[in-house]
């Protein structure tokens, strides 16, 4: 996996890595950034369009040039490196979806899709995330193949739930009960 | 007090960026006027960050890597400036929800639509008691638009294809199942039955979403036009 084998210790490293690219703009640590996360964003890229290896080497681009140029936005207290990381993803492939004309134009969907879900930070904030992170780990290792797949196809490929049921052949209604038993699974769904 | 909130099955599409554009902008919007489900938003993206991360690395070329590298050893005030000039924009941000709030009633989301005031903007009548402004067409099926509807008058959806989102904005409504007000997320399927109407007191001005089922598309749904057009009907 990532630098260091330790989920947790993992995170404190990259989280430092962002913190240098802030404060000492350190392309040492940017470049440790990079080898992390541009063959994750280049897989996450991929599993939306596979063989569309230009689009994915164009999502690695925007994205690591944001990291750089958005580095000192980012709060660890507020939120999980990994999932700063994902949010800069999606909604750089949201965008460049819609710019080429996947999705309604004249509408700037990053203003849509931009740091809706960040609160103001609390004292515990910091502790129930890395439960909340363990948490949903132990609950990806366990969760039964038929829940992982949809959620894979949901949060990866970027699918609707109406696409997820076309394809699976599945009705609708098993789909989204099979979203919402992976989020219990992994305690998502127990206000912290 | 907001009673009426998206499920958990529309809160972690939006989160994992699959939701129609519509459709998210309707989550994003009730969520600006709403603490618990921007948390549980915030619980659906670590998902996405934990799941990105299982997946099997690809594999970057020395070549782009470079790129990107060199890319970042420009200035990096030009490279901001032309980064903008390509893609995304990086004006009009906010770092946060709730700053700004104070200048305008208009929620964050919605202001590349309605900059100040909803009452300045180009509204079109198309019913007596109801006018409304097109925001976008996310796609052939799916209509984006803010209504107002007059205090005490009513929209009678006798007839409508999809399931149609809708988030209060400012004053209230009723129908036979209780009081909504700002904040307030509702989804109607096509087989409900509702007559909505607005609260005395003032307009009541939502954001609605309302798609036609895929089979309607093309022939289909340009036949059918004028009878969704009249299903606004007048009170
Ligand atoms: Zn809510």
């Amino acid at each position: 996996m990532g630098p260091t084998g330790n989920p947790n210790q993992e995170v404190e490293l990259l989280s430092e890595c962002i913190s240098l690219v802030a404060n000492a703009l350190d392309k040492q640590a940017f470049t440790t950034l990079f080898d992390h996360y541009a063959p994750l964003i280049r897989a996450y890229s991929l599993a939306q369009e596979p063989g569309a290896d230009l689009v994915a080497d164009e999502l690695v681009q925007e994205v690591m040039i944001r990291v750089w140029l958005k580095a000192k936005s980012y709060n660890p207290c507020l939120s999980n490196i990994n999932t700063w990381l994902f949010r800069l993803a999606r909604n750089c492939r949201i965008d460049y979806l819609r710019r080429n004309g996947r999705f309604a134009s004249g509408i700037d969907p990053t203003e849509i899709f931009n740091q809706i879900e960040d609160d103001s930070p609390s004292p515990f904030l910091l502790a129930s995330q890395s439960r909340l992170q363990d948490d949903i780990r132990t609950g990806l290792e366990n969760l039964p193949q038929e829940q992982a797949q949809i959620l894979n196809k949901v949060y990866l490929e970027g699918k609707t739930h109406r696409e997820v049921s076309a394809e699976l052949r599945l009705p609708l209604g098993t789909v989204k009960s099979r979203v919402r038993l992976a989020l219990k699974k992994m305690q998502c769904l127990i206000a912290r | 007090m907001i009673r009426n909130h998206p499920g958990d099955e529309l809160l972690s599409s939006y989160s994992a960026g699959s939701l129609p554009l519509g459709q998210a902008l309707c989550v994003s919007i009730h969520s600006e006027f709403c603490t618990n489900c921007r948390k549980k938003l915030k619980r659906f993206s670590q998902v996405g960050g934990e799941l990105m991360l299982r997946l099997n690395r690809a594999t970057v070329s020395l070549d782009l890597k470079n790129t990107i590298l060199n890319k970042i050893d420009e200035d990096s005030d030009s490279l901001e400036r032309d980064h903008q000039d390509m893609s995304y924009s990086g004006k009009n941000k906010v770092s946060n929800v709730r700053s700004g709030a104070g200048e305008s009633s208009v929620p964050r989301g919605l202001r590349q639509f309605v900059k100040s005031d909803y009452q300045e903007m180009p509204w079109r009548r198309v019913a007596k008691s109801i006018h409304n402004i097109e925001l976008f067409k996310d796609d052939e099926n799916t209509k984006v638009e803010i209504l107002k509807i007059k205090s005490g008058g009513s929209v009678t959806t006798h007839f409508h294809l999809g399931d149609e989102y809708t988030v209060i904005l400012e004053g209230s409504f009723s129908d036979e199942d209780g009081l909504y007000q700002q904040g307030d997320f509702l989804v109607r399927n096509s087989w409900d039955e509702h007559t909505p109407v607005a609260t005395q007191d003032r307009d009541c001005i939502c954001l609605a979403v309302s798609e036609a089922p895929l089979q309607f598309a093309g022939f289909f749904k340009r036949l059918l036009n004028p009878l969704i057009r009249l299903s606004y009907s007048q009170n």
